[in-house]
């Protein structure tokens, strides 16, 4: 009867009460770069012989290094690797997520799904690079060329995602592609619930010594839910973050902030510090 | 082919030689505008200076200068057919087509500026409309605005195109042409009606909406670009018919229409100037404050804040020669005026883009870089030299300038 | 019948006309036009779909032997993981195996040394013109004169070791890596156990940032936090692993030695201590002048801060120290890593073991070569070899001695002059000297101790101990000595590890080593800097550079728009009269390299310039060809009597 119950497609899908999002711990992170390196690969990312125009260069997951130049001298300066993906903004409202660069699309080719996940249609995109304007986390990016991929090294991409046009904006969508693997298999093994299917994205999967975590925000049990909660979390240079209760509230009032899920963890101060202008 | 050589070249010697050497000049920008041109639709944005930092360059800027500058043509439009202010009667053919022409390359600019121009179509298919009456994506504001009124401007300009003496010959036609112009004023309100959204959205909505980005960020700026389309836009037609009048030596236009139309544009530069105040007070005492940075260290780089700075003194050297009867009534403070007009509604083009985009969005990074690459100018000054010539072939073939006829009519 | 005048023609013509229009706007036809017209314009790759499966496989690249999970579209690789995932070398094998610019069968040089210019040959001609050079040699008694020079230790080098010593000749190196400048100084190679050590010591080792066996690293590493293990990182610049460390103790530019002679000094001194090896004795009377205080006094350290870390050491239940200063690009005198070495003997910690690779043994040779063998002098150390060594016929494993030894132009002198055999997957600096290039695997090609190789290899690549053990059997003389049909029956031999000898101070080499180390810090006013190597993540030592997507991790500071940068502190940049972004050259006794930009950042030390590894390569595939400068031109020199290798890790130089 079960076993009937699952196979009949008919029935309403359930409502989908996932939240994606990622914690980063940064007392973990040596800065090593195998997440950039198989995020690279699982998103076919263009390769081109000389990348070092930094300002063009096409990636998601910038490794960025940090240093406490501005507010200390030797010897008292750190060295961090912040790696940084689209921070998957959601606006102030959670039920109504509004990232700051869905609204701005002309085209609709970038929206925000009901897991929180704001995705991008590669063929949908004209190029005006507006999202990438509006994007504060400057997760965005163009194809400022085409994007080529020399003899063999076409053998080794991924048929799961498609190789952008150039003039194209394209972005993290914390490996949507691999969920939707996962779910196929899912539903070919009986499971129709949306909800009972995890996944992890390339980056997560290739973080050695277990810095990163993905999983449910709206699961309060799960880890990244723990650490996004944790003393030691705050996110990308938003600062509303350390303010009182009324406060952010009052603020809130005023403006929209972006309100990403993505977190980070430190128990280094030079860290937070970093994070604010001066 | 021959017959045809030999004619352009009795054509280009029936100059005089500076109009000779100007032509010279736009043809060769034309020219590289079509290489480059060809160059950047092909071959990709890469050759430009723009990127993932700095994702919007000068084509933006010209853009948006010639979006502002064109509302003029509604603005005059406006004030002649709606407040029956016929001193601006002798300008308005004029300032049709320039407003036409900013509008026509406004198109062609972002065809450049996009990276997918074969794509430009899903603007109408795929619009990003949202819930509300109004569009939620300015650009989607930006592409309807403008392509509406756009035609309402080719509607404007049909009279004036047909008064061409080969189609005025055709009865049809000429009563045509008689009849639209009798209507225009319908036209006129319209197109100002969507000229006040289009400069909004294009000139403040777009950044207004941008709520991440603190350089930004201010609803109130929506006002600030209408009014400054208005102020600068008024200014920038007077000052085509001034520097045609020069060129061609005579007078185009009488001079109580310079009057007139200056005036406006220095009462619309006070109003300017009390809504920038209110934009930058707004900035900077709530919206920046509330991401704790401050608004002066948003000001840094090469693009400092002597851009501001330089826009107030612009403004107010506009108004004080534009209202001010004394200033106004001699030549060249008149023309120092309409200049201080034009180059205040510029540099808020220029700081909005040039600016915005420098100012990092991490703490630890410095004030991003622009120069535009060869590519970049020479579709931008390619694309002006080729509204520079449309506009001296319309002057020369199309009664732009009634006056002028009227007086040619009186001495013959 | 009517006749059609013009009038209805027109008409019907212009219906016509109309009619075919409307409906061609009507079918669609506009629209498919348009799709192909987007589609022709954007010439759009389409990643090839196939049958998705995963096979499971071992990773041999290390001792730690990482198992693998491969994602397979029909027979392509498409993604790895790891069971630990740890190191870029298992990310990185997608890149290596399809690069473009492997080579797919045999190459022989075709023109000018260093021209690269080639043309391709079989296997077999290519053995078979190898073998016939090898007994030119055999016959013209110049055993001696062949040579063999590898990367790692591993299955094929110690058949290539094999092959050299069967020839008669002991003329086997090995870069100057961690296992290679350890095994010359210590007798062997110390074993830390890191994943069950309660204090780490490191002398300027960045262990968290790609060095020694980092997969396994990073996977003790996730536990240090649980298990309260203590890192203290001595080190001059503020690198990540010092960022990351408990204790950062920085020290001045190249005075690592001293601090560990310090806190041997306080371990015998004041907590009694003793360490067993021969020479001890002496080593001790020669130490007794660094006390903290004079310590303190060469390296910045406060004594109090030395007596501190002593204290802590000794008290610790297994603690380890660790020398071999660098990431992979690794670089310590005998006598630093000797000091180091002695304060695990002193306190007698369990966590840290001398062991030693040991090869497939000495092979069965003929008289001849048995004679050669026994009256033959090797030098020391690579670095020593290409300086003062001679050879005629030498075969290179992988190895990159032209880019990564400081003698690297010395090298390309002498590989212009002999038979060179290269063992490699792309041709890099060295290989570019080649007559012979012959195509290695990538790992996922191999055959591993869980069996056959995951992905076939590509066109006529060939294990290089396969390739090895098929020259032997063209070679008459050393047949005997290479009884295995292929290399699949070495697999578990090859890298194996024995127990080391004990080890021995060498009080020779510490003696020569302080002297040459307190004049390279004595203040020179013609070089007033110190230059110190950094190398970025993934990039290492110049081998990463040849893959795309690692060029995508190199950061705005040290390569961008074509220029190298390098790190110079604040207050020093300032005295010098360099500001952020200025054009810079550094010049140092060696010479000069031009041109680099300078980043002002106080991560790095008073008086330090810091440079990045691994760039100025003239090969190694388009992606690494001519991007930035080769500091090691310009490196010290100075060669260590034990290691055999030069102690380029400090350089003084100046900057204009």
């Amino acid at each position: 009867m079960e076993h009937n119950e699952k196979a009949d497609i008919t029935r309403k899908a359930p409502a989908m009460h996932r939240k994606w999002g990622m914690a980063i711990d940064l007392d973990k992170c040596t800065g090593c770069g195998n997440c950039s390196l198989s995020c690279a690969q699982e998103n076919n990312l263009p390769m081109f012989e000389d990348d070092s125009d930094i300002p063009k260069r096409v990636f998601y997951l910038d490794l960025m290094k940090v240093t406490n130049d501005r507010d200390a001298q030797y010897p008292n300066v750190g060295v961090v690797y912040i790696p940084k993906m689209c921070q998957q903004c959601e606006g102030n409202e959670p039920s109504n997520p509004k990232p700051p660069c869905v609204s701005v699309c002309p085209v609709v080719a970038t929206d925000v799904g009901d897991d929180g996940v704001v995705s991008q249609i590669w063929s949908r995109c004209i190029g005006c690079r507006y999202c990438q304007a509006s994007c504060p986390y400057e997760a965005r990016a163009f194809n400022w060329w085409k994007p080529d991929y020399e003899g063999r090294f076409k053998e080794s991409l991924n048929p799961e995602v498609s190789v952008p046009a150039r003039g194209t904006i394209i972005k993290c969508t914390f490996c949507s592609h691999i969920w939707k693997r996962e779910r196929d298999r899912a539903v070919a093994n009986g499971e129709l619930d949306i909800n009972a299917v995890l996944y992890t994205p390339a980056c997560v999967s290739a973080c050695p010594t277990n810095a990163m975590v993905f999983g449910d925000l709206n699961d309060p049990n799960s880890e990244v839910s723990r650490l996004s909660r944790d003393a030691r979390a705050f996110r990308l240079v938003h600062s509303i973050d350390e303010k009182p209760a009324d406060e952010q509230k009052r603020l809130r009032g005023i403006k929209n902030y972006p309100n990403p899920k993505v977190y980070y963890l430190t128990s280094h101060q030079w860290i937070r510090d970093m994070m604010r202008f001066k | 082919m021959k017959k045809f050589i030999d004619l352009l070249k009795n054509e280009f010697n029936s100059y005089s030689r500076n109009i000779k050497i100007t032509l010279a000049v736009l043809f060769a920008l034309v020219g590289l505008f079509i290489i480059f041109g060809i160059q950047i639709l092909f071959w990709g944005l890469g050759y430009t200076d723009m990127s993932n930092l700095y994702p919007f360059g000068q084509w933006i800027i010209g853009d948006l200068g010639l979006v502002a500058l064109g509302g003029g043509a509604f603005t005059t439009g406006f004030f002649l057919y709606i407040f029956r202010n016929d001193k601006l009667e002798p300008i308005i053919n004029s300032t049709v087509l320039v407003g036409f022409l900013c509008y026509l390359f406004t198109f062609v600019f972002l065809v450049f500026d996009i990276g997918q121009p074969i794509r430009a179509w899903f603007g109408y298919t795929y619009p990003n409309w949202g819930p509300g009456l109004m569009p939620q994506s300015m650009l989607t504001e930006v592409v309807w605005c403008l392509t509406f009124y756009f035609l309402i401007l080719c509607v404007e300009l049909l009279p004036v195109a047909l008064k061409h003496k080969v189609l005025d010959s055709i009865p049809f036609l000429k009563y045509t042409g008689h009849y639209l112009h009798k209507i225009m004023w319908i036209f006129a309100a319209a197109g100002t009606f969507l000229s006040f959204f289009h400069q909004g959205s294009l000139g403040g909505g777009m950044w207004g909406e941008m709520y991440a980005k603190p350089v930004w960020f201010d609803h109130f700026y929506f006002y600030v670009t209408i009014v400054g389309a208005t102020a600068g836009g008024t200014s920038f037609m007077a000052l085509i018919a001034y520097s045609a009048g020069k060129v061609m030596k005579k007078e185009v236009v009488p001079w109580e229409t310079f009057q007139s139309i200056t005036f406006i544009s220095g009462i619309m530069s006070i109003v300017y100037l009390a809504f920038r105040a209110i934009n930058v007070y707004r900035m900077a005492s709530v919206f920046v404050p509330a991401v704790d940075r401050s608004f002066m260290d948003l000001w840094g780089g090469i693009y400092g804040f002597w851009m501001l700075v330089a826009e107030g003194l612009f403004a107010v050297a506009a108004i004080v020669l534009l209202v001010v009867k004394k200033f106004r009534s001699q030549e060249r403070l008149m023309l120092a005026g309409m200049i201080c007009a034009i180059m205040t509604s510029v540099m808020s083009k220029l700081i909005v883009v040039l600016h915005g985009s420098s100012t990092p969005n991490f703490p630890w990074r410095p004030f991003a870089e622009y120069a535009p690459s060869f590519q970049e100018w020479a579709v931008m000054l390619g694309g002006l030299a080729c509204m520079a010539l449309i506009y001296m072939w319309a002057a020369k073939y199309l009664p732009l300038f009634p006056h002028l006829h009227k007086h040619e009519h009186e001495e013959h | 019948m009517k006749k059609i005048d013009r009038k209805d023609f027109l008409t019907l013509a212009g219906g016509a006309v109309a009619g075919g229009l409307a409906g061609t706007v009507f079918s669609g036809a506009p629209i498919d036009a348009l799709q192909w017209l987007v589609e022709w314009t954007q010439d759009q790759y389409r990643p090839l779909d196939g049958r998705e499966h995963y096979l499971r496989s071992v990773c041999d690249a290390c001792p730690d032997r990482c198992e693998l999970s491969i994602r397979m579209i029909d027979d392509r690789a498409v993604n790895i993981q790891t069971s630990n995932s740890a190191c870029p070398v298992g990310q990185n094998a997608l890149q290596l195996m399809y690069h473009p610019e492997r080579i797919p069968q045999p190459l022989k040089r075709d023109g000018r040394k260093g021209s690269g210019k080639w043309t391709t040959v079989t296997w077999d001609q290519a053995l078979t013109d190898i073998a016939s050079k090898i007994n030119e040699k055999i016959q013209g008694n110049k055993r001696h004169l062949i040579a063999g020079i590898n990367k790692d230790y591993n299955l094929t080098s110690a058949l290539l070791d094999r092959l050299i010593a069967a020839l008669g000749s002991k003329n086997s190196y090995y870069e100057a890596g961690l296992e290679a400048i350890t095994t010359s100084s210590l007798g062997g190679v110390p074993q830390y156990n890191f994943e069950n050590t309660d204090y780490i010591l490191s002398f300027g080792a960045r262990i968290l940032e790609g060095w020694g066996p980092s997969g396994s690293l990073l996977k003790a590493f996730r536990g240090w936090k649980a298990r309260g293990t203590k890192l203290v990182m001595a080190e001059t610049n503020r690198s990540r692993t010092a960022s990351m460390a408990d204790e950062w103790v920085p020290v001045k530019a190249g005075t690592e030695l001293f601090l560990a002679l310090g806190i041997a000094y306080v371990l015998i001194r004041e907590k009694g201590r003793n360490s067993g090896g021969a020479g001890f004795a002496n080593w001790v009377t020669y130490i007794s002048d660094y006390t903290p205080e004079q310590v303190s006094s060469i390296t910045g350290v406060p004594a109090e801060k030395i007596r501190e870390i002593a204290d802590a050491f000794n008290r610790a239940g297994r603690p380890v120290a660790v020398s071999g200063r660098g990431a992979q690009g690794i670089s310590s005198s005998s006598a630093e890593i000797t000091a180091v070495y002695a304060l695990n003997s002193l306190v007698n910690s369990p966590a840290v073991t001398l062991k030693k690779h040991t090869g497939l043994g000495t092979p069965p040779m003929s008289q001849g070569a048995a004679q050669a063998y026994s009256s033959a002098e090797p030098k020391k150390g690579l670095d020593d070899f290409i300086k003062n060594g001679e050879f005629e016929l030498v075969f290179i494993n992988e190895a990159n001695p032209v880019h990564r030894s400081v003698f690297g132009s010395d090298m390309k002198t002498k590989l212009g002059n002999a038979f060179v055999v290269s063992f490699a997957p792309l041709v890099n600096d060295s290989a570019l000297y080649a007559d012979y290039v012959l195509p290695s695997l990538s790992f996922l090609e191999t055959k591993t101790t869980a069996g056959d190789a995951a992905v076939a290899p590509y066109a006529q690549a060939r294990h290089a101990g396969q390739a090895i053990i098929d020259l032997a059997g063209k070679i008459e003389e050393i047949r005997g000595a290479f009884n295995w049909q292929s290399y699949t029956d070495l697999i578990r031999e090859g890298s194996a590890l024995g127990a080391a000898g004990n080890f021995a101070f060498n009080n020779e080499s510490l003696k020569s080593q302080i002297t040459l180390l307190k004049k390279l810090l004595s203040e020179d006013r013609n070089y007033p800097l110190s230059l110190i190597p950094y190398e970025l993540p993934m990039l290492g030592d110049g081998d990463g550079l040849a893959f795309p997507y690692i060029l995508k991790n190199i950061d705005g500071n040290t390569y961008s728009k074509k220029k190298l940068w390098v790190m110079i502190n604040r207050q020093t940049a300032r005295d010098q009269g360099v500001s952020e972004g200025e054009r810079i050259d550094i010049e140092s006794s060696r010479g000069e390299i031009g041109s680099v930009r300078a980043h002002l950042t106080d991560t790095v030390a008073p008086g330090v310039v810091a440079i990045p590894l691994g760039f100025g390569q003239k090969a190694n595939t388009k992606y690494a060809e001519d991007k930035g400068v080769n500091p090691k031109e310009i490196m010290n020199a100075e060669i260590d009597p034990l290691t055999g290798n030069a102690d380029w890790w400090l350089t003084r130089v100046k900057i204009d």
